[in-house]
C-alpha cells in the first residue's frame, strides 16, 4: 500500500495567503491608474475579509475569489512568475523544503491539498519539485474569470472529501498517511489521516492539536525538530 | 470539470486536470505501425530544427522501421558521419532518445549515414551507395532547404529550386515514394482562409489579378539564369556590392509575383516542380511557423531562428510597439506537431491513401490572436526587467511598467522618425559637448549612442520581416487533409502520432513553454552571434 504526504500551502509552507496574492494583480494592472483603482479596492476590502475568515474559511474563499472577476486569464498565467518571485518565494518558511524532502525520501507521494488557485500553484510545485496538486480552478469565459470557482471548492470539509478521493484511486493507505496544515479550517483533513502533523498552528489548531495529541512542528524556525515518524530512517 | 478527483499538471492544457485525458480515436484505414514495419526512409534535412525532432520521433516512436538513411552534408574537416554522430546525435533532443534506445550503438545498426548535397546532382549522394540504395528505400523525406527570407537570390535557388530537381532525380532513379516539406507561405500575400486543394502547376498569388502575367516555371529558371549573368557581367562596374544586388533582385522578383519573400517564391518553385513531373508518387507537407515543442522530446525545445523567435527576443528587451492586426491570428505549430504530422502522412503516402498537399496549423481550429500575444510579451518584458540587476535603472522602470502596444504600420513610422530625431538632437548635443569639454569626457556617450541606433536599426529590421505575416496579410490555413489523414490511423498509432491543435492551450504554452524554450535556448547562441 502506497502512502502520502498531503501538505497545505498557506501558512503551512509559506507565509502568504489569498489575499496578498490578489493584491499582487491588482498592484500590476495595464495602466497605472487602473492599478491605483485595483488596489485600493483590496484595500477597502481587507477588513471584510478578514471578519469573514474568523467566520468561515470557505465564505472568505468564495469572496476573495470574486475580486478576480473581470482579468484576463492571459494575464493571470503571465503574471504567475513574477508573483511567485516577488510575493511568495520570500515569504517560503525556511524548514519546508526540508520537511517536503523528507517525506519523498522516505516513501511518502506530495500532494498539495489547497485552495490557491492553480496558476499560481505551477511555480511553487515546480520550486518545491511536488508532482500532485488538488487546488482551486477558477472558471472562465471567454478568458475572462467570471470571479466563480469551478465547483467544488477547496476548503474544510471539502479537503477531506477530496484526500480520501484521491487515495481510492492512488491505492493509497490513509492510516499510513500524513497531513501538515497550520489551520483549524483544515481539522477534517489532519483527522481523515494516520500521522496529522499542526505545522505553525494558529492558537485554535494548537488547542485541538494538544487535546488530541497531535505534534506540533514549527517550519519557521531555522531548526526544526520532526515528529518521530518522520525520523525512522535516520534511526535505522 | 465537476470532479473531485486529482487534478494533475496538464502541460498541454496549461490546467490541473482530473484523470488522464481521452486518447483519440481513429478509424484504423491506415496503421503506421504496419506501414512503416520493414520499411527503410532516406530522410534529407535531418540535421534540421524539424529534422532532428522527426528523427527523434521516426527513432523513438517507430522501431518497426527497417532502416533509417540519413543524408548529411560533410562540413569543412568532418565527414557527414562524423558530423551526425558527434553534432546531430548528441544535440539535446535526440540525447534522451539515444538513451532511451539502450546507447550509440543500438542505433548505429539502425541508422545509416550518406554524405550528400541537395546543390549537387542526385543531392550529391556517391554512385557507389546510390546503387546500394536502389531497392532498398522505400520512401523519401526531404526537409531540406533554405529557409532565411531574403538572402542573396542565388542561395535559395540553389538548393529549393534546383535541389529539389535534384531531389527528382533522385527519387525517380531510386523509383520511390516522395514527401516534400514546403511552407504555408507558398500561398503568398493572401488574406483569409486558404484551401488546400488549389492547383500547384502555375501557380502565383496574384493570378486573380486580371492582367496578361502568366507563371511558369522555365520562365523563372530563365529570368534566374539571366539575372545572374547580367550580375556576374556588372560585377565591375556597378559600384553597389553584388550580394545586396542578388538579395534585393530575389524580393523583387517574388514581389513581382505577389510571394512575400524570396523563400515562399522558391519555395513554391519547388513545389511546382514536383507537381509538373508525371508520374512522380508524391506528398507536399506545408507547415506553418514552426515554434518550440509542445511535448516531445521535452516541452520548450527550440532553435529556430526564422520562427518568432526574433520577436520574442525583441520583446524581452522592451519593444512597447507592435503593428499587429487587431483580428489576425499567428499561424503557428509546435514543433512535434509537424514532425507527428510529417510522419502521419509519410504512413498515407507509403499505404498509397494521400491527398497531395497537407497544411500544418494551428488556426484553423484554434486560433491565438496576435494581440494576446503582444500582451505576452509585454508581460515576459515586466517580469526580465523587474528582477533585472545590471543596466539603467530608469530605462528598467520604463521597460518593466509600460504595457506592450498594439499599433498600427501608420503610427510604427511616426514613431520611429520621432525616435530617430530625438536620438539626431542628442547626437548633436554630444558633438557639441565634445568641443567645449574635449573627447574624453563625451566620447564614451556617443560611442553607447552609436550601439543604441545600431541595436534600434536592427530591431527595425526584423520587424519588416515579420510585417507580411502580422499586419499585412492575414491567413488561416485549412487544415482538413492532415485531420483525415490522422482520423484514418489505428488507436494504436494515435498513441504514437498525435495531431491536436485544437488542444493547446495558447497562454501556458506561450508564456511557460515558448518563452522560456527560447529564453533557455536562442538566447544564448544569439548573444554570442551577435559578439
Amino acid at each position: 500500500m502506497n502512502k502520502a504526504a498531503f501538505y497545505d500551502l498557506d501558512g503551512t509552507l509559506l507565509s502568504c495567503n489569498l489575499v496578498t496574492m490578489h493584491a499582487y494583480y491588482a498592484r500590476n494592472d495595464r495602466s497605472l491608474i487602473k492599478s491605483i483603482y485595483q488596489f485600493t479596492k483590496v484595500l477597502l476590502s481587507v477588513p471584510l475579509l478578514f471578519g469573514l475568515d474568523l467566520y468561515s474559511r470557505s465564505l472568505f474563499n468564495v469572496f476573495s475569489f470574486r475580486a478576480y472577476r473581470g482579468m484576463h486569464r492571459d494575464r493571470l498565467i503571465g503574471l504567475a512568475d513574477d508573483l511567485f518571485e516577488v510575493t511568495l518565494k520570500p515569504s517560503i518558511f525556511p524548514q519546508a523544503q526540508v520537511l517536503i524532502n523528507t517525506t519523498r525520501d522516505l516513501g511518502y507521494r506530495n500532494v498539495l491539498v489547497t485552495g490557491t488557485l492553480d496558476f499560481t500553484i505551477r511555480p511553487i510545485a515546480l520550486h518545491f519539485g511536488i508532482d500532485e496538486v488538488i487546488c482551486n480552478r477558477l472558471e472562465f469565459k471567454n478568458h475572462i474569470a467570471t470571479g466563480h470557482v469551478l465547483p467544488p471548492l477547496l476548503a474544510e470539509n471539502e479537503k477531506a472529501r477530496s484526500i480520501r478521493e484521491y487515495s481510492k484511486e492512488k491505492g493509497i493507505d490513509l492510516a499510513q498517511s500524513c497531513a501538515f496544515s497550520d489551520s483549524s479550517a483544515d481539522v477534517p483533513m489532519l483527522t481523515a489521516v494516520g500521522y496529522p502533523v499542526a505545522t505553525n498552528p494558529t492558537r485554535r489548531l494548537r488547542r485541538v492539536a494538544l487535546h488530541k495529541g497531535w505534534p506540533i512542528l514549527e517550519l519557521r524556525e531555522t531548526s526544526s525538530i520532526f515528529p518521530p515518524f518522520l525520523r525512522p530512517a535516520k534511526a535505522l | 470539470m465537476k470532479s473531485r478527483t486529482t487534478w494533475q499538471f496538464n502541460p498541454v492544457r496549461g490546467e490541473y486536470q482530473a484523470g488522464d485525458p481521452v486518447p483519440a480515436q481513429g478509424t484504423g484505414e491506415i496503421s503506421a505501425i504496419d506501414a512503416f514495419a520493414n520499411k527503410t526512409m532516406l530522410l534529407l534535412g535531418g540535421t534540421g530544427f524539424v529534422g532532428k525532432v522527426l528523427l527523434a520521433l521516426a527513432l523513438d516512436r517507430f522501431p518497426e522501421l527497417k532502416h533509417l538513411v540519413v543524408q548529411v552534408r560533410r562540413k569543412k574537416n568532418m565527414s557527414g558521419e562524423q558530423r551526425f554522430y558527434s553534432e546531430v546525435l548528441q544535440s539535446p533532443p535526440l540525447r534522451p532518445i539515444v538513451e532511451r534506445a539502450g546507447g550509440e550503438s543500438v542505433l548505429r545498426k539502425k541508422l545509416q549515414i550518406v554524405e550528400g548535397d541537395l546543390d549537387q546532382p542526385l543531392c550529391g549522394i556517391p554512385a557507389d551507395q546510390i546503387e546500394q540504395l536502389k531497392g532498398k528505400v522505400d520512401i523519401v523525406v526531404n526537409l531540406a532547404g533554405v529557409v532565411d527570407f531574403d538572402p542573396p537570390v542565388n542561395e535559395s535557388f540553389e538548393t529549393n529550386v534546383y535541389g529539389t530537381q535534384h531531389l527528382i532525380e533522385l527519387v525517380k532513379l531510386l523509383d520511390v515514394k516522395l514527401v516534400h516539406v514546403s511552407t504555408s507561405y507558398v500561398a503568398g500575400k493572401k488574406d483569409g482562409r486558404i484551401p488546400e486543394n488549389v492547383p500547384i502547376e502555375s501557380y502565383f498569388p496574384l493570378r486573380d489579378v486580371p492582367d496578361e502575367r502568366q507563371f511558369s516555371v522555365n520562365q523563372e529558371l530563365k529570368w534566374y539564369e539571366e539575372f545572374i549573368e547580367e550580375i556576374r557581367n556588372t560585377r565591375g562596374t556597378n559600384p553597389r556590392p553584388a550580394r545586396e544586388r542578388l538579395r534585393e533582385g530575389g524580393m523583387n522578383r517574388a514581389q513581382y509575383w505577389g510571394w512575400t519573400n524570396t523563400y515562399t517564391y522558391t519555395k513554391s518553385i519547388g513545389e511546382q516542380l514536383i507537381a509538373n513531373t508525371p508520374g512522380l508518387r508524391y506528398a507536399i507537407v506545408r507547415p506553418a511557423i514552426v515554434e518550440s515543442s509542445l511535448r516531445f522530446p521535452f516541452a520548450g525545445w527550440n532553435e529556430g531562428f526564422t520562427t518568432s523567435a526574433p520577436l520574442v527576443l525583441m520583446g524581452g528587451e522592451g519593444v512597447k510597439g507592435w503593428p499587429v492586426r487587431k483580428d489576425g491570428p499567428l499561424e503557428i505549430i509546435p514543433v512535434d506537431l509537424v514532425a507527428s504530422g510529417i510522419l502521419i502522412v509519410t504512413a498515407a503516402v507509403l499505404c498509397g491513401k494521400n491527398k497531395h498537399v497537407y497544411h500544418l496549423a494551428s488556426a484553423d481550429q484554434n486560433p491565438i490572436m496576435l494581440p494576446r500575444l503582444v500582451a505576452f510579451l509585454g508581460m515576459n518584458s515586466r517580469y526580465k526587467h523587474k528582477h533585472k540587476k545590471s543596466g539603467n535603472r530608469l530605462a528598467n522602470l520604463w521597460k518593466a511598467y509600460v504595457e506592450t502596444q498594439v499599433i498600427t504600420v501608420e503610427s510604427l513610422q511616426v514613431r520611429r522618425a520621432r525616435m530617430h530625431r530625438g536620438l539626431d538632437v542628442i547626437h548633436a548635443a554630444l558633438t557639441l559637448g565634445k568641443t567645449i569639454l574635449g573627447p574624453d569626457k563625451i566620447s564614451p556617450y556617443l560611442k553607447s549612442l552609436r550601439d543604441t541606433r545600431r541595436q534600434i536599426r536592427q530591431q527595425e529590421i526584423t520587424l519588416d520581416k515579420f510585417l507580411p505575416f502580422m499586419f499585412h496579410n492575414s491567413f488561416v490555413f485549412e487544415t482538413r487533409n492532415i485531420r483525415e489523414a490522422a482520423h484514418m490511423l489505428t488507436n494504436e498509432d494515435l498513441k504514437s502520432l498525435q495531431w491536436d491543435p485544437e488542444a493547446i492551450d495558447w497562454a501556458d504554452y506561450w508564456v511557460n513553454i515558448h518563452t522560456k524554450g527560447i529564453e533557455k535556448w536562442i538566447r544564448p547562441v544569439f548573444t554570442t552571434r551577435k559578439a
